[in-house]
């Protein structure tokens, strides 16, 4: 039987983290100093900051919680809410704002909330609510954190801006072009990187081939990138909360799709999974040359294969504009210490805390203001051959089109996924693993 | 059920056979002393009291609730509605349902078969008299159960990857092509069975060992007094000897076999693209906490109780004809 409970221990483990997380999460109501609780994950709240923030407000003590995404913007969060314990202060993923702005009951709102005297000193103004801000951040960051009633639930920190990082080492061995500018042209469209995969991979050598290098990391993460092109995903803004389900009639999903299995067909992409520990060998040993990547994950790069640098360099992604991740900072209506959360996060995502956070991190500003500021322009990073990454990331920023998401799109994007993964591990052809797509997202949706 | 004849036989045999049995002193232990024999037997139930509560409220009430919900639409955010039977329905044509199932007995049976072949090997090294440290190498087995699932998936992931693991590597030099142990149906159950039994094996070691020490040196003695080999020792004594042993193991190996769920679900939450390897328990955490399926999710958790008791009537049948046969202890 000991085995037994030991099993059934691994579920119970996880349930009684969540559900001490919820209780443990809860600082204590001590008298003066305050201990205002974040639920965060990857690298969304910095340590310097951190440590700055500290030096501002003595009295306030951060307490970081790190979680993967999907337990926390999923179970952790679900539980707080029906609890009606937690943190002062939660990290929201794009791919679930919507999803959450559909409980705005779970947040506070803080068209509501006004700034406090605290930050005065470092320079927010005192009573100022949301709606002040908002002309700070970039308009359709800014509405990924507005629940459907109009609430204001977050804040943007980052806008995930998406461009293609490639070696420029590999791209000379394989005769194509290594100036960036020059690499920009090889692909104005979608088809075009895909010839340009083709060609890059006949250039390899059989040994190479067989230790299974490739153009692209995985073709797979190309779905995600035109998907954000467009200017609808899988619902439509027909103006009401949930908008309406189009996963199966929006031309730019099957667009995404059949792009996508195009390549994977032509076999650009070495079929690694991201962050896995494959890819981060993969990335030293320069088993792909490119990588789509946001700016947030030039870090990881970064952290991952510190030899290479000076061997990347970035080019702007086929078919112009891009984004994949962003985050919003949250103050959920549980919350023990709103107004000091709302400070909190004022001050943190203010423009200038956003520059300090893009130099030091890569995460590159939601707060738009900052797009012409000449302090981002001419920021350059020598790990990426002193690409002018600000600039490079702010235009294509700037060219992405708002999109309306709606509850499901996660779940919807999950299932979409292992259909491609299915294709690419050559379990299915494309047309049975889009007829069970579409199955498992209705599974989803009903019932 | 099989648990008790395990220590009824264990009550009967002394546990290490070099302490054995005097009789009239094992006679004379079990007559209680006079102080204990005046105490009223209720006095026990303050005692045992606080399991009972804390039972009720994390293990019987759940257990109820989650009968509840399981005729419920339930969403914790967006409220309930009843929905009769029909989460079993849907459940019923749910081909998940089936390949969860599927899978489950799959990776039981990778797991369970050649992890008993080898604790029973390993026990009968570690009973080895010339062994020396003997201690040393039963704790030793003990430290993979008590490491963490995350650091095994971890680590089992870089020795099983498809590039540039070290399994792949070695079987390269033999001429094999590279396995992918996710995408592949047996490859993966082979990955996550090996986990399972990596953690386990030194644990069932240990149970068997102590079985095997319960035997009494007497029976290895005549047996190699009529001249039988170290190998037909094993065969005719130790084995026979097990028998209730193995049984146990094999119904507790079955009732953990049912719940895999870390394994898989650190390889890949959703349990693989094509599903290859996701199991009845991680199928159950998807619905209710990815979702938000809470009451599919209890239906779910209600079908799995079901093959639990159907296999433990089974185990049942089988041990009852094992005792019954004579030859077991």
């Amino acid at each position: 039987m000991r085995k037994k409970t030991l099993f059934r221990g691994s579920i119970a483990v996880s349930t009684a983290a969540i559900l001490a997380a919820g209780v443990l999460g809860t600082p204590a109501r001590a008298a003066d100093p305050i201990t205002i609780s974040i639920w965060t994950f990857g690298d969304v709240i910095q340590r310097t900051l951190v440590q700055e923030y500290k030096n501002l407000h003595p009295e306030i003590t951060l307490q970081i919680k790190k979680s993967d995404l999907d337990p926390l913007n999923g179970t952790n969060m679900v539980t707080a809410c029906t609890s009606k314990t937690g943190p002062d202060v939660v990290a929201v993923e794009v791919q679930y704002s919507g999803y959450w702005r559909s409980y705005p009951k779970c947040f506070t709102d803080l068209r509501k909330m006004k700034t406090s005297e605290a930050n005065v000193v470092a320079g927010i103004p005192a009573g100022k609510t949301a709606l002040d801000f908002k002309k700070n951040y970039l308009p359709w960051r800014w509405e990924q954190g507005v629940g459907y009633d109009d609430s204001v639930i977050g804040f943007p920190t980052d806008v995930g801006g998406l461009e293609v990082a490639y070696r420029i080492d590999l791209f000379k061995k394989a005769g194509l072009p290594t100036e960036r500018g020059a690499v920009g042209k090889l692909w104005p469209t979608w088809d075009k990187f895909i010839a340009t995969g083709v060609k890059y991979n006949s250039k390899l050598s059989a040994a190479d081939k067989k230790a299974g290098k490739g153009f692209l990391d995985n073709a797979g993460t190309m779905y995600a990138a035109i998907m954000n092109q467009g200017t609808e995903k899988y619902y439509k803004n027909d103006g009401t909360d949930a908008g309406k389900l189009i996963y199966d009639t929006n031309p730019q999903v099957k667009k995404a799709w059949d792009t996508t299995i195009k390549a994977t067909e032509a076999g650009i992409g070495t079929r690694i999974g991201q962050y896995t520990s494959d890819w981060n060998i993969g990335m030293n040993k320069g088993t792909f040359a490119t990588i789509l990547a946001p700016a947030w994950m030039m870090d990881y790069i970064k952290q991952q294969a510190p030899d290479t640098s000076g061997k990347w360099d970035i080019a702007s992604l086929p078919g112009g504009g891009g984004n994949q991740g962003g985050t919003q900072l949250t103050v959920p209506s549980y919350a023990k210490y709103p107004q000091e959360a709302y400070d909190f996060i004022t001050w943190y995502l203010a423009p200038e805390q956003q520059l300090k956070v893009f130099k030091t991190y890569g995460l590159f500003p939601a707060a738009s203001v900052l797009y012409d500021d000449a302090a981002l322009l001419d920021y350059k990073d020598p790990f990426f051959n002193n690409a002018p990454v600000g600039k490079i990331y702010a235009e294509g920023v700037l060219k992405v089109k708002p999109i309306f998401e709606g509850k499901l799109q996660r779940a919807i994007d999950q299932a979409i996924g292992a259909g491609l993964g299915r294709v690419a591990a050559k379990k299915m052809t494309a047309v049975k693993s889009w007829a069970q797509v579409i199955v498992d997202i209705k599974k989803v949706i009903n019932n | 059920m099989s648990q008790l004849k395990v220590k009824e036989g264990r009550r009967k045999a002394p546990l290490s056979p070099w302490k054995s049995a005097n009789p009239k002193k094992a006679a004379k232990s079990k007559k209680p002393s006079e102080g204990v024999a005046s105490l009223d037997h209720r006095f026990g139930i303050p005692f045992i009291a606080p399991f009972f509560l804390i039972f009720l409220v994390f293990g019987l009430a759940p257990v109820i609730y989650s009968i509840y919900i399981s005729f419920y639409k339930w969403d914790p955010l967006g409220g309930s509605t009843f929905n009769g039977v029909q989460n079993f329905v849907t459940l019923w044509g749910d081909s998940d349902f089936w390949l969860a199932i599927r899978n489950t007995f799959s990776i039981w049976a990778l797991s369970t078969f050649p992890q008993m072949a080898m604790a029973i090997g390993l026990a009968v090294i570690l009973r080895s008299k010339r062994l020396r440290g003997a201690s040393f190498w039963r704790t030793i087995f003990l430290v993979p159960n008590i490491t963490s699932v995350i650091a095994i998936t971890i680590v089992f992931g870089q020795l099983f990857g498809r590039d540039f693991g070290i399994i792949n590597g070695i079987l390269g030099i033999f001429g094999v092509d590279n396995i992918d142990f996710i995408e592949g149906i047996v490859p993966s159950h082979i990955q996550i069975a090996a986990m399972i039994t990596w953690r386990w094996v030194g644990y069932n070691t240990l149970i068997f060992l102590a079985s095997m020490l319960a035997i009494p040196d007497e029976l290895y003695e005549s047996a190699s007094v009529d001249g039988a080999t170290k190998w037909q020792q094993f065969i005719y004594v130790t084995l026979p000897q097990l028998k209730n042993t193995i049984t146990f193991v094999l119904v507790v190996g079955t009732i953990g076999g049912l719940q895999v769920f870390a394994e898989p679900q650190q390889l890949a939450a959703d349990g693989g693209s094509s599903k290859q390897f996701l199991t009845l328990t991680l199928f159950l955490y998807n619905q209710a906490f990815v979702n938000n399926k809470y009451g599919y999710a209890a239906a779910i958790g209600i079908a799995i109780t079901v093959i639990v008791l159907i296999i433990s009537v089974i185990n049942f049948l089988i041990t009852r004809r094992i005792s019954n046969d004579g030859s077991g202890r």
